[in-house]
């Protein structure tokens, strides 16, 4: 008899909790005591890192500290040609008069547990609803995008990751935009594109970088690299393997990232104000790094984007006259415009900065005004 | 007195509950993640066949629900099966203490097994399918496991005079 009621009310429970979110605040409010219990089992590799940076040896932590130095060079070294390369690439897309490319803010967040199902890939980070995380974040690490929140609760969150066998991301193959949707397969090292014609342009080595378009994961991350390919001609489509580019199964420190709910508009009037604060200010140490291009780039572009008649024969003109006759066929076909314009920009020719710096003004004020208008 | 004595070392129960949930959840290399025991399933048939009076189905039901819970399945899932387990042992009881202990770690291989294809079938209706085979082998393991939880915790209960 007993047996019977709990039966029954156990099948209400996970109906009610399948279809409804009533018992959303329930679950919560167990978590929080609950939770503690992964933070507890992780106390101890918690501890025994503490002793071993306590008592990790002077030559290793020189060792060590040298080697982070190195990094922190390089990769600021990177860092630099970033600062100018986004700062171009936004202002390319605003000529564009594409949406503005988002600004994502990262957090980091901890991994406190995995998910002790071993069928399942999910692992809890110590990051939850009081932190602002939202359902359907994406979780990055290092190198990659992991996975996505499925399950808040107040201190902490469960993160689903790329390689489970439920989940699925679409994504583009960086070299040449082809675009694919890589689904988890359980196991951790793999990921497979579904769906690929067997004469589509992929092949091994190719980065996959997710395409955004799920409305869920933002664009230009990387996911995975393509492992093999296999043509097999019993088979309708190709098969393609990939690996992660994001170690699921390592990675202990990890990025949640809050993308702006702003609309577009706002993003491109936000933009354009910053751009006018940074004009104000002298164009700042950026802009001298970014100019060259403009020069041979930028004005085909400008001359394409058909809402701006009054700022294209302003940048045209100090550019130089060869442009020109290039410019016009592009105007026709503002769409075809589009890729030549972006990838000679992507290698920056940092050559004559003093002749240009007045060429860079226009472009950078043109799309201020657009911005103004919408 | 027999009564203020059991009030007394009740809590040693719930620890055991409470450390057996620790264990559930506690990290493993991912080998061992398949083999892991049901440490609770395993606690609550032991301490159901020790002290039916205390803890029966509705303690199962309740442990199902945390872990439920901890893993983040449906609420319900794990209590439903835990109750089942519990239901089996009890149903069991009298002849299972009678057993030497191959035959009861046989019997709760049998029970556990049950238990994890129910566990299947619920997962699959909620569209997690899981490689069937080797969904038996935590059964398998806490079968293994029975005698020296089985003697472990019965030295505990003489010790701290659960009854």
């Amino acid at each position: 008899m007993r047996l019977l009621v709990l039966v029954v009310l156990s099948v209400a429970l996970m109906v009610v909790d399948a279809r409804f979110t009533l018992l959303k605040p329930v679950r919560s409010q167990m978590s929080l005591v609950l939770m503690q219990s992964y933070w507890i089992t992780d106390l101890p590799q918690r501890l025994w890192q503490g002793v071993a940076s306590q008592f990790g040896s002077r030559t290793e932590l020189v060792a060590e500290n040298e080697k982070l130095k190195t990094e922190n060079l390089l990769l600021q070294g990177r860092m630099q040609k970033l600062a100018a390369l986004t700062e171009q690439n936004v202002r390319l897309r605003e000529l564009l008069n594409s949406s503005a490319l988002v600004n994502e803010k990262v957090e980091v967040a901890e991994l406190i547990g995995m998910d002790p199902n071993p069928f399942t890939h999910r692992i809890i980070i110590n990051k939850g609803e009081r932190d602002g995380v939202v359902l359907g974040q994406p979780v990055l690490d290092a190198r990659g995008l992991m996975g996505q929140v499925v399950e808040l609760m107040p201190y902490t969150s469960r993160v689903l990751l790329l390689t489970d066998t439920t989940h699925s991301i679409p994504v583009q193959v960086n070299r040449n935009g082809l675009r694919a949707i890589a689904s988890g397969t359980g196991n951790p090292e793999r990921l497979e594109l579904r769906h690929v014609a067997d004469t589509a342009d992929i092949k091994e080595g190719d980065l996959l970088v997710s395409s955004g378009l799920g409305q869920r994961f933002p664009a230009g991350y990387p996911v995975a690299t393509v492992r093999e390919v296999i043509h097999d001609s019993g088979q309708p489509f190709a098969i393609v393997r990939a690996v992660p580019t994001a170690a699921l199964n390592r990675s202990r420190y990890l990025l949640l990232v809050f993308s702006d709910t702003r609309t577009p508009e706002e993003r491109v009037n936000d933009a354009a104000q910053a751009q006018e604060n940074l004009d104000a200010q002298g164009g700042g140490p950026i802009i001298p790094a970014t100019v060259p291009k403009p020069v041979g780039v930028i004005a085909p572009a400008a001359a394409a984007a058909p809402a701006v008649p009054a700022a294209a024969p302003v940048t045209a003109a100090p550019a130089k006259p060869a442009a020109a006759t290039p410019a016009k066929p592009a105007a026709a076909h503002p769409a075809a415009a589009k890729p030549p314009a972006t990838t000679p920009a992507a290698k920056p020719p940092a050559t004559q900065p003093a002749v240009v710096k007045p060429a860079a003004k226009p472009p950078v004020s043109a799309p201020a005004t657009q911005g103004g208008r919408e | 007195m027999v009564g203020a004595t059991a009030s007394r070392n009740d809590w040693m129960v719930w620890l055991t509950f409470a450390i057996g949930m620790l264990l559930s959840v506690s990290p493993l290399p991912q080998f061992m993640e398949i083999l892991r025991p049901l440490w609770l399933a395993l606690l609550l048939a032991f301490w159901a066949l020790a002290l039916p009076q205390k803890v029966g189905m509705v303690t199962a039901w309740c442990l199902g629900l945390a872990e439920d819970v901890l893993y983040g399945t449906l609420l319900g899932q794990n209590a439903l099966i835990l109750t089942l387990i519990t239901f089996l042992v009890l149903s069991l009881q009298q002849r299972l203490r009678m057993f030497p202990m191959w035959q009861q770690s046989l019997v709760i291989l049998v029970i556990f097994g049950l238990a994890q294809l129910v566990q299947l079938w619920l997962s699959a209706l909620t569209g997690n399918r899981q490689p069937t085979l080797a969904l038996v082998l935590p059964a398998l393991v806490s079968a293994l496991l029975w005698p020296w939880i089985s003697f472990g915790l019965r030295g505990l209960r003489r010790r701290y005079k659960i009854n």
